[in-house]
């Protein structure tokens, strides 16, 4: 058995979460918000899918494609079901979790291009605010991906997992972390 | 290449709250004890203060096929790694009433259980001073006959004052909240700091999860316990009449053969009816214990009826425990509703310590907010929320159940589905507390409140006990009627799932078959 630890036995780590990323051949860690400043490939996502999903997430919540969602849910899906920590597990959806966000996202493209006869990402923040507010209540004319209110609401979850469910997301709250043991300083090992 | 190991005198099958019991139990009473547990090892370092690390704790093994109009949210409620879901549950540890057991009989509603409220009291005493609450056993107006908690309460913090005005401009009672966290230090694990990382687990062992209580004790007296090892198969002699072992992959993925004189069941409500079921034999064609057709049967889960507010003052929502710091259990009656048609028990726990994100997190309770309205209600919402959640009475129905899919895991395994539909008394009952929980919170002075959708929390049934092999699986120490050394542990022996938590009741019915397996073994071993 482990021993018990003491009241507070802290573990300082670097502390922010750090994500383990292939490069050049070598693993570096940087958080994902590094990752997104610093171009980092994708290992699962395609190019198009990291700019609608990007686009998309800035609409959900501003300020979470600089907190590296794309590259957290990119490196999230490259993990072992068993380490998963993408909300969408508790979802009723089974691993591998790449298709749903492979298909969702195509949907959500094939939705703006219907309607504005552009993808997502070059829509004006006005017609993304509108579009993703009615994509939460239901799906439009030629959806054939998982639900789009379902959609909507793991994505919503994710960029608030980046912008909210970190440390620093919590501090930015001004609230005090008060971890008893801090993340390890990778999140996917 | 099928590997035997050594035989033991017990194999315990899940290494969450009721194998752990058990295994603590009974290698305390002098048996060799091996248990498996399908998930990986865990152990106190693991417990990281994340909501979102917190999920790696959750069920990750095969998938649950899941169909109903309130599914059972299999990945959420399950755990996965030694500690099992106790390592994620948040300690409300409050007793069943009296007329739990009894509701056929009462009510001409449910089922009746095959034991008596006073039959499991001394248990409830027993396992309370092993592993600790903390609570006001007084101010618990509605509590059965028991001993006085051990421990001091859970301190009423901002939240917790804020909501309890609203209950008592009601005319409503409030008390504290019974948890199994420590208000102190107690037994050599340290007092709880009300940080509310509950869910995450608790890495002090301030909550008494089996980390921190019955797995050193296991370990201790000689206990084995494998992570990783999935079991995949009962196994019986010739003629169906024993239990002999089971078979388990391995890490590796090798298939492993544990003979035992006893095999227990602790799996949880959903993989224990899997493993009977996929363990049908030639004696037993409809699967183990089965032979009253009533294996995976009576699946239960209660609906959880989340109530939210703003105030303007603080209410420092950050701090205590997970589970709450107040009860109310003044809808415990089962009649209270009647009039609307509702049947049932249930009980507020208010003044949850919560977090900014998750699925219990502030942000979920309003998914309709998005862009920079969802910041600004974070900024506000992070110094003014407050949140009570009760659990409603699941009336059990047959036909929510587990049973086999035609869908296999790698090993060839029929994998898990389960129906659950909320009974119609069951889903008005939900939406009368649904409305007083709305007439509290206006009245403790709430600027807006708002209420949750229908979720599922802690799983029970399955595998019901009962008096008569012909409508139950269990008799009332969890001994199978068909074979009388497999025995099953867990909630999925609650023939109903009365309107409070389950793991304390778990531990009362672990520690009480324990008892009875040590004093009847040889009776009971082929």
């Amino acid at each position: 058995m482990t021993p018990r630890l003491s009241r507070r036995a802290f573990v300082r780590h670097s502390g922010v979460g750090l994500l383990s990323f292939c490069v050049a051949g070598c693993r570096l860690e940087m958080s994902p918000a590094e990752a997104h400043r610093r171009g980092i490939p994708f290992q699962v996502l395609s190019e198009d899918e990291v700019t609608t999903l990007e686009a998309y997430g800035e609409t959900l919540l501003p300020g979470s494609a600089k907190a590296g969602l794309a590259h957290f849910i990119d490196h999230q899906l490259g993990a072992p079901a068993v380490d998963q920590m993408l909300i969408i597990k508790y979802l009723g959806v089974d691993p591998p979790f790449a298709s749903f966000y492979s298909s969702g996202l195509g949907n959500l493209d094939a939705a703006a291009k219907a309607r504005h006869k552009s993808p997502f990402a070059l829509l004006s923040a006005d017609q993304r605010i509108a579009l993703t507010g009615q994509l939460a209540q239901a799906n439009p004319d030629g959806w054939d991906g998982p639900p789009a209110p379902f959609l909507y609401f793991v994505l919503r979850n994710d960029a608030l997992d980046v912008v909210y469910g970190t440390q620093a997301g919590v501090e930015s709250l001004g609230l005090p972390y008060m971890a008893h043991i801090e993340p390890p300083s990778r999140w996917g090992d | 290449m099928n590997t035997r190991i050594e035989k033991v005198d017990a194999v315990i099958v899940g290494a969450g709250a009721a194998g752990s019991a058990m295994a603590a139990k009974l290698s305390m009473g002098g048996k060799r004890v091996l248990v498996l547990e399908a998930g990986p090892e865990r152990g106190m370092h693991n417990l990281v203060s994340s909501s979102i690390w917190a999920r790696r704790l959750k069920w990750g093994g095969e998938p649950v096929i899941e169909q109903g109009n309130n599914p059972i949210g299999h990945v959420f409620n399950a755990g996965f790694g030694i500690g099992g879901s106790a390592l994620h549950h948040y300690g409300v540890w409050p007793r069943l009433h009296p007329e739990d057991f009894n509701m056929r009989s009462l009510y001409d509603r449910g089922l009746d259980w095959p034991l008596d409220y006073e039959d499991l009291r001394p248990y409830y005493d027993q396992v309370q001073t092993e592993s600790g609450i903390a609570g006001d056993a007084e101010q618990e107006k509605w509590r059965p006959p028991g001993a006085p908690y051990p421990m001091a309460p859970v301190p009423r913090l901002t939240q917790g004052a804020i909501i309890a005005r609203g209950f008592e401009a009601l005319g409503m009672h409030t008390a504290p909240l019974p948890l199994a966290v420590n208000t102190r230090e107690y037994k050599g694990r340290a007092a709880c700091i009300w940080d509310g990382w509950c869910d995450a687990g608790c890495p002090i062992g301030a909550l008494a999860n089996p980390l921190a209580t019955d797995l050193p004790v296991a370990a201790a007296n000689g206990a084995t316990v494998t992570a990783n090892a999935m079991v995949r198969r009962i196994l019986t002699d010739a003629k169906g009449e024993y239990a002999t072992g089971v078979e388990f992959i391995g890490a590796s993925g090798e298939a492993v053969t544990a003979m035992a004189d006893v095999v227990i069941l602790a799996a949880f409500a959903v993989q224990n009816p899997r493993l009977l079921l996929a363990s049908a034999s030639e004696p037993h064609p409809q699967g183990l214990a089965n032979s009253s057709g009533t294996v995976g049967k009576f699946l239960m889960n209660h609906p959880a009826a989340a109530v939210f507010g703003l105030f303007d003052e603080d209410t420092q929502c950050h701090l205590g425990a997970t589970g709450g710091q107040i009860v109310n259990q003044d809808g415990y009656d089962k009649m209270t509703h009647k009039a609307s048609g509702a049947f049932g028990s249930y009980q507020w726990m208010a003044a949850q310590a919560v977090k900014p994100t998750d699925l219990l997190g502030i942000s979920t309770s309003r998914p309709d907010l998005f862009g920079n309205d969802l910041h600004a209600f974070m900024q506000n919402a992070i110094r003014h929320f407050a949140s009570m959640t009760a659990v409603i009475e699941d009336l059990p129905v047959a036909d929510n159940a587990v049973s086999l899919s035609d869908q296999h895991d790698a090993y060839g395994t029929p994998l898990a589905q389960t129906v659950h539909n909320t009974h119609p008394a069951s889903q008005k009952l939900w939406q009368a507390a649904l409305e007083e929980g709305r007439r509290v919170f206006h009245a403790a002075g709430a600027t807006e409140v708002w209420t949750g959708p229908q979720a599922g929390m802690h799983l029970m049934g399955g595998t019901i006990m009962g008096d008569d092999p012909e409508d139950s699986v269990c008799n009332e120490f969890g001994q199978t009627h068909d074979i009388p050394n497999l025995i099953v542990a867990g909630p999925g022996l609650f023939p109903t799932s009365a309107g409070v938590n389950p793991t304390f009741s778990v531990l009362a019915l672990a520690a009480r078959s324990s008892e009875y397996l040590l004093a009847n073994w040889n009776s009971m071993v082929h």
